[in-house]
């Protein structure tokens, strides 16, 4: 997982330093606000990913969906865990129903107008 | 089933019939004044904001979260008119025809009845969509209608007090039943290879461009036709049936219940007729039902207002509109417009 992580850190990284030397390591790191080395652990595999700020920080700096990291990241973020601790039953079961659903039909799901006693 | 989509209501019956959609919104505009005049239609101001109550459920009363369906924000100054919208079905030439029921405060807009499950012909308890475009208040008299305006509930005002003696209800109540789908396809046949679906020029009445508890009471008085059936009763299905409570927040709890602030007050009759903007005028060729006995016997928020030694309403002097733009029903696509001459 780590080295998934890592990797992708890394490839995108590169790409965007390929343009611009702004994206070294070091300059990087100072940007999220971590030491170099550690980063440069991080890339290779070598610590596990960082604090999900420091996910969401990365997302940003990379253009990359800070969702997307986190998951890479074996992480979720804070408010979705918040959503589902709020409500979990149901957010459990509709997740789980929506498991196998293809994304068309997810991007589908209709809101009804909820209609009560009157 | 009902969704709610950029505040309107939008009604599909997928289970009878692909086509089978039309929505629904709710138009702000001015209070005409209440003075006896019968006036002609005010414009559309603008959609009210709608909310699901469900997203709110823990600022609401229970009354609120029971009933479910949607809120809105009103002034007392204000008033509504409910906009209905179909899409144009190209290749049978036709919208998708709906019987709607509308009730304020559980009492028939159209009927003046008590509310019950079902449609009636006699007296006609509902509006036929597309044939009627909108609609602005209570069928008092044959061609004239009382505006929907707001009051806060239980100051004795709405239709629901005047007729049952109780606030217990309040807001709107809306059903739509579609028509069946095999009289559908019977009575608008396929004329040609399906196509596109275009979207019928429909008549604007718009100029440019184009909790407190509140429940409706009639205003000033309108010239507006309420359209009979053309088709049969047992055209409709009323096995198939979508519903929705449509609570009316005052504006200015509005805000402490959503965060949203609600939109700014509309202008009073007379600003917006002596700035000369435009009022409407509708010409329908098909045949208007008789008023309600029981509405034509409500008294308006002014009279009522007069009767208690309240001042209902901070404004109400009678204006003249002067420009005035005649609508006809909704042109087909092709269909070259007369005027007349």
């Amino acid at each position: 997982m780590s080295t998934t992580f890592g990797n992708f850190i890394r490839l995108r990284r590169e790409k965007l330093r390929q343009k611009d030397a702004g994206y070294s390591v070091r300059q990087v790191a100072g940007r999220v606000g971590v030491q170099p080395s550690y980063l440069s652990k991080v890339e290779r595999g070598d610590e596990p990913p960082p604090s999900e700020k420091t996910v969401v920080a990365l997302a940003k700096e990379l253009g990359e969906d800070a969702d997307v990291l986190l998951a890479l990241a074996g992480k979720v973020s804070t408010d979705l865990a918040e959503i589902i601790r709020r409500r979990p039953q149901l957010f459990g079961q509709l997740i789980r129903e929506l498991k196998d659903m293809p994304n068309h039909a997810v991007l589908r799901l209709v809101r009804e107008v909820r209609d009560g006693e009157w | 089933m009902i969704e709610l989509k950029m505040d309107r209501l939008e009604f599909s019956f997928m289970e009878v019939h692909p086509q089978a959609r039309f929505s629904i919104e709710f138009q702000r505009t001015l209070r005409i004044p209440d003075d006896g005049t019968d006036y002609p239609l005010p414009p559309g101001l603008g959609r009210f904001p709608l909310k699901h109550v469900d997203d709110f459920a823990e600022t609401l009363s229970s009354a609120w979260r029971s009933h479910g369906g949607v809120m809105l924000p009103m002034y007392r100054s204000e008033a509504m008119w409910l906009n209905f919208n179909s899409s144009y079905i190209s290749e049978r030439e036709t919208e998708y025809p709906f019987a709607v029921k509308v009730a304020t405060g559980k009492i028939c807009a159209v009927s003046g009845e008590s509310w019950s499950n079902g449609l009636s012909s006699r007296p006609q308890n509902y509006l036929v969509v597309p044939r009627q475009p909108w609609l602005d208040g209570y069928c008092v008299e044959k061609g004239i209608i009382r505006q929907f305006v707001a009051m806060p509930l239980a100051a004795g005002y709405t239709a629901e007090e005047q007729l049952t003696g109780a606030a217990d209800v309040g807001g709107l109540q809306i059903v739509a039943y579609p028509m069946r789908r095999e009289v559908f396809e019977r009575r608008f046949p396929e004329v040609r290879q399906r196509f596109h679906m275009a979207k019928a020029r429909s008549a604007m009445r718009s100029w440019d461009a184009v909790a407190g508890d509140m429940g409706l009471a009639p205003g000033g008085r309108m010239r507006q036709e309420i359209y009979t059936d053309p088709f049969d009763i047992r055209d409709w299905d009323q096995s198939a049936s979508s519903r929705c409570f449509v609570h009316i927040a005052n504006s200015l709890v509005w805000q402490s219940i959503t965060g949203s602030a609600p939109p700014s007050p509309p202008p009073t009759s007379k600003q917006y007729a002596k700035a000369g903007l435009p009022w409407f005028e509708y010409y329908g060729e098909t045949h208007a039902v008789d008023g309600a006995k029981k509405l034509g016997g409500l008294k308006s928020v002014a009279t009522l207002g007069k009767q208690m030694g309240d001042v209902p309403l901070p404004e109400n002097e009678s204006v003249n509109p002067a420009h005035i733009v005649k609508l006809r029903p909704k042109l087909k696509p092709n269909q070259v417009r007369e005027e007349v001459f």
